[in-house]
């Protein structure tokens, strides 16, 4: 019924083993770092943002389509967290070499968001009349906005693929 | 008749992730017993549904049952979505998206106590 697969630490059964790596600095690398970001602590990852997508979409829904009079700005902002969650969640389910840089992209933007929405909210509280995912730096939910895409960018560098991590071989200005 | 089954599923939830954080110890991957456990939560949250409707039906629905529901069907996603998401994940990684799926019932539970009582 159990299932004794991890005596020791054992790597994920399902990243490809590191043939990819070809002598790369890569190849140095602990074994429990998957390639994939969907995988091994990716999947927690994956988790928490599918939990913050759903989460997000579910609050801005009903503030946009109940309460848009009372704060068209932050509720729409608001919005802007929900598809954010929704694009990181699914990019980094995917984990291909375009959701990478879809994920990349929407993670910092998601950094961006939650530090300048935060900020706003502190400094004009009149303009956040209900709490948003990203208002207060994420106090409702204990943070972890704030953490999340730190995390989020963390992993993603973790992971990367060896041919991301050199600098651009050809480029003649 | 609201409170004791939000404290219900609060603490089963925290036996859940209990259970699951001495797996992430022990260094093992979710086993199908959890997901019985599991269940048990999602025949709660099926109750609490019940008794909502029941309570909408005779007049003394929440303040906000916009919201009331919101919760309500939410939580009752996270379980299922974050077991076939574990499952595919053979790695004690598993057991901790177990634990964060509980805890994560656990918040909405609480959070659906404030709006009821609200």
């Amino acid at each position: 019924m159990t299932h004794p697969e991890n005596p020791e630490t054992a790597p994920d059964p399902a990243t490809p083993a590191t043939s990819s790596g070809e002598g790369s600095p890569q190849t140095a690398r602990s074994s429990d770092t998957p390639r994939t970001t969907g995988s091994g602590f990716g999947r927690v990852l994956v988790l928490v943002y599918g939990i913050f997508a759903v989460a997000a979409t579910a609050r801005a829904s009903v503030q946009l389509l109940r309460d848009w009079h009372e704060a068209p700005v932050a509720y729409v902002l608001s919005a802007l967290a929900a598809v954010v969650y929704i694009v990181a969640t699914v990019a980094l389910a995917r984990g291909s070499r375009t959701s990478r840089t879809v994920a990349w992209t929407a993670v910092s933007v998601e950094l961006v968001g939650v530090l300048a929405v935060g900020a706003w909210s502190l400094l004009d509280p009149a303009a956040f009349p209900e709490p948003t995912v990203w208002s207060d730096f994420g106090i409702g939910y204990g943070f972890v906005p704030l953490v999340l895409p730190v995390v989020g960018l963390t992993w993603l560098w973790r992971t990367r693929p060896p041919q991301t991590s050199i600098t651009e071989p050809k480029d003649p200005a | 008749m609201v409170l004791p089954l939000v404290l219900l599923a609060v603490a089963l939830c925290a036996a859940l992730t209990g259970w699951a954080g001495w797996f992430v110890a022990r260094d093992r991957a979710v086993i199908l017993k959890q997901l019985w456990g599991g269940a048990v939560i999602e025949g709660v949250i099926v109750v609490q549904m019940i008794v909502a409707g029941v309570l909408a039906a005779t007049g003394s629905s929440a303040s906000d049952p916009v919201k009331l529901w919101g919760y309500l069907i939410t939580a009752l996603f996270i379980l299922p979505v974050a077991a076939v998401w574990a499952f595919a994940e053979r790695t004690r990684w598993s057991s901790v998206v177990l634990a964060v799926a509980a805890i994560t019932v656990a918040f909405l539970e609480w959070r659906l106590w404030q709006i009821w009582t609200a």
